[in-house]
């Protein structure tokens, strides 16, 4: 214990300092993993439907894609089991001054009229009745009720009532089914079964809300992923640190050693300080974590919105169990990172107390093997991301998505982009694209010490030209494992930034491209109903006719989609006019198929075509037969062809609408993709249709605006990402520091033998400012050709195994140059309190201090 | 070559240890002349340290003047100070104080480059092979023995030619062969450049070599002989 106060403690509390920086790095880590998980509950928490609070606990719940008919109520109520059968709706209303609420459709026990939430009531001007929009159309409801179920806010209808404002008469969206006491839930699930028609799913209460859980695992899992990136950069940092102490420590462990000290008590002894770091940075990390959370919920679950499904954030609740997690991981890491250093602290014998020159040249010795173990490692990289993907395990890998743009009809809402993964164990675990990118980082790592020693000779000649420059350039050298270290830290984080950026750039650069070519129409004319993902509001029926009856429209592209279940996979299922689409869409097909050809065969047909990441999450090829079931019937399409698509991680199955509305007659119309004639007077059309559709509840947006909505989409689903990266590169920047302050502390006597030679206080501080620039700019080329590997394994291996997107690869030169220049600035910067330290030494007390 | 005189005036020093007062020099006044050898002498302690960095202008007194060539070295500005080590001023010492990153060569030559001087490499050549070692040139100092190290480190000092040598106990972790070595190269140094030569040693070989020897005894001069 006495050891461990003289030996540890008693430098880490003299240098102050840089056991801040070390600790900070930690913390960060920490606090971003502490963030993104408390974040990632708070924004998923909820999917529990408010329905639940008002119709209260039920047993089974029958759905069927396209939406059930009611006349199953009839045989299921004289079913003779002891249970009770529900008919829900559940839609959403405009309330005028409140905006969006749920509004749902239930065998309500009380009288006529709409009940409203306790909460909503708040909200809501005293009276007696209610005026509310659904699907366009205009519903006055005298107040039944007012619910208290807490602070959600919906309105309730009878179902009757339901149907009749939303127009879909004689369909349920589900039939609830509550079993009653003494009732063996199996057995009515079965007498169930046997009655409705075999494509109608039943399940239990809460599947959806696992399906969502499911889907978002992955989502959550790659937030994850990206958010342990600071705390590897950190690891690199604590490394460094304990390394530094092991260096500067040398003697004092020879000594050690000499007066009976074992190897395990050196090795107990730099393990412990590193605890003590990873502990104190834990400990900040999780109260840091907690306050970051907050204000990353909304980023969070605004992807979830437009990309997955709808969810309601949660208040940010820190448990005991993630913080010790958050605690676990600052210690397990801080320890890890230290068996090397505190290992080779071992290795000191009683008679070698040896200095730092001596100890550095075998370092500078061993760079060439660590050249050889990079270019194994690099091998191993190229053959791992040529590996096929592991099949039937739940993964994720990188891609992209976008949200309810249906894709025949060219239309609305945000379509747009995260690069998040496929929740299924469809595609494959990219497995080989993830150990390539770990070898990849692991090859740049041992490789680092060449790449240092060759930079360093091949600007040597340029160096020698100012002294600051020569002496900055040889002590990096001279220190050669602390140097890599820490430019292995910086090149990560440098990388890590990079092929983030190139992955995002490009899926950017592929995206536009492709919206360009998708959104062929003039207008788009959607619900008013702000809509998330899996949300799919109906037009009035009357707006279709409404639109196509205005001079100058050329053609009306009709399009239905509706959520539908298959596989155990929600997915959308679109249908529009494929001869509009034919005549004057751009749809691409893979394979450079016959466009022409392809679009003619659907009509009337059962065939469909479907997007490239339905294809790629079921396996599916052109030419295979999907079973589908639609309504009460399981449809066999066949499969005419694949397009591109980067709409929905989910996919799509399109048919004509022909064919949707064969099996789903009532079926309501989403969106309209409208094209104007050659010639006709664009703002007088626009101006036309809005006069004829107002009063029916539609949103009209130019093709502009859903492309502008789309990308703003796409750069915000980024957000969080490039946040991320941010807080690597701060952890990457306080480890510049921190080694910078090291290597000043630790050089002092030859500092202040510089200036008994004649340096002046400005020399000291260039050469300082120097080192850093030097780190800098090795960081930044090894961490640019890292970054380049690490994009082609995100782009080519990792999304394609994962969702198999086709992304064009388009680095983003100017993001890149300028981050890459903001990063070697930070780093100049970094180095401005250590050389201000550097040159304040006081020279006589440095010179001889031994 | 010019040479410079340096005189201490009445000079004393005085330090804070823990808040309390210790004067490590009390009223020196000495000269030393240009070509000359002045050694230091006394025990541990006894202040010799304090006043070479004194005369080598990298301290300044806490009373009286030290002066070179006439001027108080506290009249003199931070970069003035700067300029006067770099270009007038050359130290050795005990522990060598080689750069370990550096090749012999760049050694010797960092004075000239941290003054911005032009043919620092030819320079350096010549003072090394001045004190023998111009085949060491390309080695690095761990690579060389004690006595290699102190002449290199001589021949760094006088690299630039200084008008002032500064020596503390240049010998004092030498073997007697070295040693000897060491001290001809500074005797050298004063006839050869002309230097003004200030040893501070315990030797009696080293004070031998002196044409000066001011005894100190706790911060006080106790006696001046000259040889």
């Amino acid at each position: 214990m006495k050891l461990l106060r003289t030996l540890i403690l008693r430098p880490l509390r003299r240098d102050l300092l840089r056991t801040a920086l070390s600790v900070a790095a930690v913390a960060l880590g920490v606090a971003t993993i502490v963030a993104i998980d408390l974040a990632g509950d708070a924004a998923t928490g909820s999917f529990r439907s408010s329905m639940e609070s008002l119709a209260g606990k039920t047993d089974l719940e029958i759905a069927a894609n396209g939406g059930v008919d009611e006349a199953w109520m009839g045989p299921l109520t004289a079913l003779p089991v002891n249970a009770r059968f529900s008919p829900v709706m559940e839609s959403q209303a405009v309330v005028p001054g409140v905006g969006v609420v749920p509004l749902f459709g239930l065998d309500l026990p009380w009288a006529a009229g709409v009940s409203v939430s306790k909460a909503l009531a708040a909200r809501l001007p005293r009276g007696e009745s209610l005026h509310f929009e659904v699907a366009g159309r205009a519903a006055d409801f005298p107040v039944a009720r007012v619910v208290d179920v807490g602070a959600e806010e919906f309105l309730a209808l009878d179902v009757a009532e339901a149907q009749k404002v939303v127009g879909r008469y004689g369909k349920l969206d589900r039939i609830d089914v509550t079993v009653a006491p003494g009732e063996d839930v199996a057995r009515v699930e079965q007498a169930v079964r046997a009655t409705v028609p075999a494509p109608y799913l039943i399940q239990k209460p809460g599947a959806r809300s696992e399906e969502n859980q499911r889907m978002l695992r992955a989502f959550r899992w790659n937030l994850r992923v990206l958010s342990y990136i600071s705390l590897v950069v950190g690891a690199f940092l604590i490394y460094n640190t304990i390394s530094v102490s092991v260096v500067r420590r040398r003697a004092e462990i020879g000594v050690l050693r000499a007066l009976g000290a074992s190897r395990g008590a050196v090795l107990v002894l730099f393990l412990v300080e590193a605890l003590l770091l990873g502990i104190a940075g834990g400990a900040l990390g999780v109260a840091l974590g907690r306050i970051l959370a907050a204000g990353t919920v909304r980023l969070i679950a605004d992807t979830v919105n437009a990309l997955y499904t709808t969810s309601r954030p949660s208040p940010v609740e820190l448990s005991w169990g993630e913080a010790w997690t958050g605690l676990l991981a600052g210690a397990v890491v801080a320890l890890v990172s230290a068996i090397a250093p505190a290992r080779e602290a071992t290795g000191v014998t009683p008679t070698e107390a040896m200095s730092r020159g001596a100890h550095e040249h075998h370092a500078r010795l061993r760079w060439r093997r660590g050249l050889v173990w990079a270019a194994l490692a690099a091998t191993l990289a190229v053959a791992f991301s040529q590996a096929p993907p592991l099949g039937g395990v739940p993964s994720g890998g990188y891609a992209a998505a976008f949200s309810q743009a249906p894709p025949v009809a060219g239309a609305p809402a945000g379509a747009m982009a995260v690069a998040f993964s496929q929740p299924h164990p469809v595609a494959g675990v990219p497995a080989g694209g993830y150990a390539a990118a770990l070898l990849a980082i692991a090859a740049a790592a041992l490789a680092t010490p060449a790449v240092v020693i060759l930079i360093h000779r091949m600007t040597r000649l340029v160096a020698k030209r100012r002294v600051e420059s020569m002496l900055a350039g040889r002590s990096l050298t001279a220190s050669l494992s602390r140097t890599s270290v820490v430019v292995a830290a910086l090149a990560t984080a440098v990388a890590m930034m990079a092929s983030v950026g190139i992955m995002v750039g490009s899926f950017r650069e592929t995206v536009s491209v492709w919206l360009d070519t998708q959104l062929r129409a003039d207008i788009s004319v959607g619900a008013r109903i702000r809509a998330g993902a899996g949300e799919h509001p109906p037009l009035s029926a009357e707006v279709p006719a409404l639109v196509k009856s205005v001079a100058g429209v050329a053609a009306v592209d009709v399009y239905h989609s509706l959520e539908f279940h298959y596989r155990g996979e929600r997915s959308t299922l679109g249908a529009g006019d494929m001869d509009v689409v034919r005549r004057y869409g751009r749809l691409r097909f893979l394979r450079g198929e016959d466009r022409d050809a392809i679009l003619r065969s659907l009509p009337h047909q059962d065939r469909a075509i479907v997007s490239e990441p339905f294809a790629q999450l079921h396996g599916v090829r052109a030419g295979d037969r999907l079973t589908l079931p639609i309504g009460d019937r399981s449809v066999t399409l066949t499969v005419s062809a694949i397009y591109y698509d980067y709409s929905s991680p989910q996919g799509y199955v399109i048919v004509d609408r022909s064919t949707l509305l064969r099996y789903l007659p009532g079926q309501p119309v989403t969106n309209l993709a409208v094209y104007f004639a050659p010639g006709a007077d664009r703002n007088g059309v626009l101006r036309d249709i809005q006069l004829r559709t107002a009063g029916y509840g539609v949103t009209i947006r130019s093709n502009g605006e859903v492309r502008r909505t789309a990308m703003a989409v796409f750069d915000r689903t980024f957000a969080i990402t490039w946040a991320l990266e941010a807080v690597a590169i701060v952890v990457a920047m306080l480890g510049a520091a921190n080694s910078l302050l090291a290597l000043v502390l630790d050089r002092r006597r030859e500092l202040g033998l510089l200036r008994y030679l004649g340096a002046s206080a400005g020399q000291i501080r260039g050469m300082i400012l120097t080192e850093a620039a030097f780190l800098g700019l090795l960081a930044g080329i090894l961490g640019l050709a890292l970054g380049f590997a690490l994009s082609l394994l995100l782009i080519f291996v990792v999304n394609k195994q994962s969702f198999g997107w086709t992304i064009q690869f388009h680095p983003p030169g100017e993001l890149l140059s300028g981050a890459l220049l903001l990063v070697w600035c930070v780093t100049v910067l970094a180095g401005l309190y250590p050389a201000r330290v550097a040159a304040r030494l006081n020279p006589i007390d440095v010179i001889h201090e031994e | 070559m010019p040479a410079a005189r340096v005189e201490l005036r009445g000079v004393s020093k005085t330090y804070r240890n823990e808040g309390q007062p210790v004067e490590v020099l009390h009223d020196v006044s000495i000269e030393a002349e240009p070509g000359t050898i002045t050694a230091l002498l006394g025990r541990s302690g006894c202040g010799k340290t304090t006043l070479l960095n004194l005369a080598g202008a990298m301290d300044f007194p806490s009373a009286g003047m030290v002066l070179i060539d006439g001027r108080a070295t506290s009249d003199l500005s931070d970069s003035e100070l700067t300029a006067l080590r770099r270009k007038r001023v050359g130290f050795v010492f005990q522990s060598f104080q080689l750069l370990p990153t550096l090749t012999v060569l760049e050694n010797v030559e960092l004075p000239l480059l941290l003054a911005g001087a032009s043919k620092s490499a030819e320079m350096a050549h010549e003072r090394l092979e001045w004190v023998g070692l111009a085949e060491k040139a390309a080695s690095f100092p761990y690579q060389l023995s004690g006595g290699q190290m102190q002449r290199v480190a001589i021949a760094r000092a006088l690299v630039h030619s200084p008008d002032i040598l500064i020596a503390d106990e240049p010998t004092g972790n030498l073997d007697t062969a070295s040693g000897d070595q060491v001290l001809a190269l500074l005797a050298e140094s004063a006839v050869k450049f002309g230097a003004t030569v200030l040893i501070a040693t315990h030797s009696t070989e080293a004070a031998a070599i002196a044409d000066v020897r001011v005894r100190l005894r706790d911060g006080r001069v106790q006696a001046i002989e000259r040889a």
